[in-house]
């Protein structure tokens, strides 16, 4: 079986890059994933995967000058081969005028985020989950979906001495469910070990929305009262990260939050912050740079605080990095992978029963960016969407197209749920979050199923 | 390299398979971005290992490493089968092959100046003088140009005797300005966004884009939209430009043709389709000038190839004929269920992921006429270029695109420009509108590198043909 190669092998193929002569200074990215995945449709098992690959990432710097390569191959030769690659790209190209420096040393502590077992999990005990999860299908219903278990380490070198290295371990299961007379529900958990996914849950809770999503009804656009279950929340942050919380975009005015430093931009409940070293979300403790990582707060009681920085934005910017560069060449600049949205006092049932009139949404699906200095978003509802009346959902809708700003929306949250779950909109990065009531939220569009 | 795709066939039928195959594979990239004639990237990678793919009692396994020694394939050949025996936990029907004759080939796609071999500081000059020539409009806040380069080397083998070498290369460009005013921003790209136009095609395709030449233009049009209204809420003609209608064929069209899609197996992630596998030839996609081919043997897309990951040869497909549904994507394990042999749609994102159903060059037939005769004809509506933004439901049925910049048309002729246009629109009824698609002369095959599908996700990168075109009474200027 595959495995960590560890950090003292990371350590001896890096100085192969590390020791290149004739430069001002040398990075490596090490990234190394093995794992499986067992996916299923029609409550089938059609497609599943083994897969093994690594990443060799090597920065080197003369003169401010910059150059990357990479390479799979993962050996001191491989290294160095890569290494001399990205030192004749620095030798053509323009010194960086922003060149901050490779990171200094600084210890990146964080918690233990490896399971031995779920490294190892046999493809076998991805498909006995996947038989429970389907199990919960009645009749009439089948389940699609995926089991992934993936073990990863990460690891970053640099010729100023810093060395840190982090292995770590995610299993996931995510569903839909469907049949019926039309209709469909989802149900998804993330988890840092095997042992943690709760098949059975998963189907039954998906099982369960299929059921009563059947026969949805039509509803006319217009703007709702809507209660967002978290896969729906995780849309508007995961979305408002991407549009607003990296440092570059926010020093050059391009960010939702560009120039509202200290000002209102949500309901005074509403705080959303970054923790990869949180156990309860799925991170490691050191940036693509070797910048240890920690809390950052970035909307604290409905004001925004600041953006996240990376080692250049911090100096485009004049502030420290916050330790969220992604791996280089980023032109992109940084970004918060481990976000979380505080919770509240609510249930999912007591924002249902406040609710005069509005739609209850599951999750949403394909969205994107509209308008992305005004953070105003479309997307698709999902897998369960239900309109809301009197206190009580009355049944299911068609799925609903929005179009909505997302700190308009946070401005009128109304209520906050009480528990929080682990979503990721983007396949690199999760949210923590808990459900929302959303005062109004415009739909502007419906599909026909 | 070939020898070694087929030691791991051999090894995987040794372990158990009943039927094998294997990639070898190595991927390059190149890819450089200047922004202001500063370098903001400049990085090179170099992907190489194995994936082997099993039937086993009819269901699939899958294995790949990087790791290409006697004893890692021999492990990784073992674990397919493992993956396979696995599938068999649940119950279903066995998967069979559509029969193939076995090819022994080689192919690679055309090129005449290989982009790997051009300097680097040729290239950064380019982006240099295209990004100078931006900045030198007032009101830029930054010009960016970038420079992707790949290559994709595959040894493939079969345990029924396939044995296929192929190489494709893609060269693209493209510059992007952006103007930032008090709380707007504005956006304009060329020759189209998202990295600009990649073709399978060498250094003599950059040398067509006329970077340099087109910079100050696109660079005046971001800088205008700051001061640009917005686009109004209206129903109303509307003509997309080239560009937009390859994005619109991308997600309207391409994706809820794939005949996986259409039997449920990406409904969890992707999602489905509109489409029945019985659509077949009576269903009405669009009007009767809508025609659209899945061409994998069309040179110069991101879609072309000799063989698909299969072994099975590049095929010109008829999708639409005249406004009606008339074939699916298909691959070896769907095309039975229509009763027909693949046509040759299936693609890994390299060595180390399962194919798939993916578009080939998607394109859409030509007519008559230039963009400027469409927009001639048109008394009045709203001309929309440059894909923005995009949004589909999960059955490809309900969309939202947006663009980057458009213009009014009154009496045949482009007025007022308006800033962040989009449209929304029912696919059958959008496609249905259709009135009017630009000639041969308007026609391009546009790249698309980031299609993305699959669980693990994976991206491809796919073609586009498209002329501009015109549809009547659509929704445009959404808003919230």
């Amino acid at each position: 079986m595959p495995g960590p190669i560890g950090d003292d092998a990371f350590r001896s193929v890096a100085e192969g890059a590390l020791r290149l002569p004739g430069v001002d200074g040398v990075e490596v990215m090490f990234l190394h994933e093995w794992g499986g995945l067992t996916r299923f449709a029609k409550s089938e098992i059609h497609q599943s995967t083994a897969r093994e690959d690594s990443e060799l990432r090597v920065r080197v710097v003369t003169n401010a000058r910059v150059g990357v390569a990479s390479t799979n191959d993962v050996s001191p030769k491989g290294a160095r081969r890569a290494a001399e690659s990205a030192r004749e790209m620095a030798e053509v190209v323009a010194p960086d005028p922003l060149w901050p420096g490779l990171a200094p040393p600084a210890e990146a502590v964080g918690r233990n985020g490896f399971d031995e077992a779920t490294a190892n999990t046999a493809p076998e005990t991805r498909a006995e989950a996947v038989a429970t999860l389907v199990a919960q299908s009645p009749e009439g219903f089948t389940a699609a979906g995926a089991m992934e278990t993936r073990a990863s380490e990460v690891g970053v070198a640099n010729s100023n001495g810093q060395f840190c290295w982090a292995p770590s371990t995610i299993a996931s299961l995510t569903t839909v469910v469907s049949g019926g007379e039309e209709g469909s529900g989802f149900a998804e958990v993330f988890a840092g070990r095997t042992d943690d996914v709760d098949a059975e849950e998963v189907g039954r809770r998906a099982a369960a929305k299929a059921v009563s999503s059947q026969e949805p009804k039509p509803l006319d656009p217009g703007e709702y009262v809507v209660v967002l279950e978290p896969a729906a929340v995780s849309t508007l942050v995961g979305f408002l990260a991407y549009v607003g919380f990296g440092g570059r975009l926010y020093v050059e005015g391009r960010s939702c939050f560009s120039g509202k430093a200290g000002q209102e931009v949500a309901n005074r409940a509403v705080s959303i912050w970054d923790d990869a070293t949180d156990p309860r979300t799925l991170g490691i403790p050191f940036d693509f740079e070797g910048v240890p990582r920690r809390r950052v707060d970035l909307v604290r009681d409905g004001t925004f605080v600041d953006a996240v920085y990376d080692l250049r934005t911090g100096k485009q910017a004049g502030v420290e990095t916050t330790g969220h560069a992604l791996p280089a060449p980023n032109p992109e600049g940084p970004f918060p992978l481990n976000l979380f949205l505080a919770t509240g006092d609510a249930s999912v049932a007591d924002m249902v029963g406040a609710t005069e009139h509005g739609v209850l949404v599951t999750r949403f699906h394909y969205s994107n960016v509209v308008n992305p200095v005004e953070s105003s978003i479309t997307g698709m509802t999902r897998d369960g969407t239900f309109l809301i009346e009197h206190g009580e959902v009355v049944g299911p809708v068609v799925n609903l197209r929005f179009t909505q700003s997302i700190l308009d929306a946070l401005k009128d949250v109304s209520m906050i749920g009480r528990d929080s779950d682990l979503a990721s909109e983007f396949f690199f990065s999760a949210s923590r979050v808990p459900a929302l009531k959303i005062e109004r939220f415009q739909f502007t569009g419906r599909s026909d199923h | 390299m070939l020898e070694v795709a087929k030691m791991a066939v051999e090894a995987a039928v040794k372990a158990g398979a009943d039927y094998a195959d294997a990639r070898m594979g190595t991927d390059l990239t190149e890819s450089l971005t200047v922004r202001n004639q500063e370098m903001e990237g400049i990085d090179r990678s170099e992907s190489t290992g194995v994936g082997i793919r099993v039937l086993v009692d009819g269901r699939w396994g899958f294995a790949s490493t990087a790791r290409v020694s006697d004893e890692e394939i021999a492990r990784a050949a073992a674990l397919s089968v493992d993956v396979a025996k696995a599938a068999h936990r649940l119950p279903g029907d066995p998967v069979t092959l559509a029969a193939i004759e076995p090819a022994v080939a080689s192919w690679r796609s055309r090129m005449t100046e290989d982009p790997f071999t051009i300097s680097l500081e040729e290239k950064v000059a380019l982006l240099m003088e295209a990004t100078r020539r931006a900045q030198q409009v007032k009101g830029v806040t930054f010009a960016e140009g970038g420079l992707d380069f790949f290559r994709r080397s595959t040894w493939f083998a079969s345990s029924e005797g396939a044995a296929i070498d192929q190489v494709t290369t893609h060269s693209g460009g493209g510059l992007e300005v952006v103007a930032v005013a008090e709380g707007d921003m504005q956006r304009r790209s060329f020759p189209n966004s998202f990295r600009g136009h990649i073709k399978a095609a060498g250094w003599e395709h950059i040398r067509t884009l006329e970077l340099i030449e087109q910079a100050e233009r696109i660079a005046r049009e971001a800088v205008d939209l700051l001061s640009a209204p917005e686009c109004p809420s209206t129903i109303t003609t509307l003509v997309l430009d080239s560009g937009q209608v390859g994005l619109q064929i991308h997600e309207s069209i391409g994706h809820p043709i794939e005949l996986d899609r259409v039997l449920g197996m990406e409904e969890a992630y992707a999602g489905s389709s509109w489409l029945k596998a019985d659509d077949r030839g009576t269903v009405r996609y669009g009007s009767p000038l809508v025609s659209i081919t899945a061409d994998a043997a069309l040179p110069g897309g991101l879609g072309s190839f000799g063989y698909d990951d299969e072994g099975v040869p590049a095929q010109r497909v008829p999708v639409i004929v005249d406004g009606v549904f008339e074939n699916f994507l298909t691959n070896r394990e769907t095309a039975p269920v229509v009763d027909q042999t693949s046509n040759g749609t299936s693609r890994a994102d390299g060595w180390s992921h399962l194919p798939l159903i993916r578009m080939t060059n998607v394109s859409i037939e030509p007519r008559q006429g230039t963009l400027a005769e469409i927009i001639g004809d048109t008394k009045d509506g709203i001309f929309m270029a440059t894909n923005q933004s995009w949004s589909i439901d999960d059955k490809r049925i309900n969309f939202q695109f947006g663009c980057e910049i458009a213009w009014e048309i009154e009496k045949g002729k482009l007025t007022r420009l308006y800033k962040h246009p989009n449209y929304t629109g029912i696919t059958p009824e959008f496609w249905g509108s259709c009135d009017a698609i630009g000639g041969r002369e308007a026609w391009t095959l546009w790249g698309t590198p980031n299609c993305g599908k699959g669980q693990p996700g994976q991206v491809a990168r796919v073609g586009h043909g498209a002329s501009p075109a015109r549809f009547r009474d659509v929704q445009v200027g959404v808003r919230g």
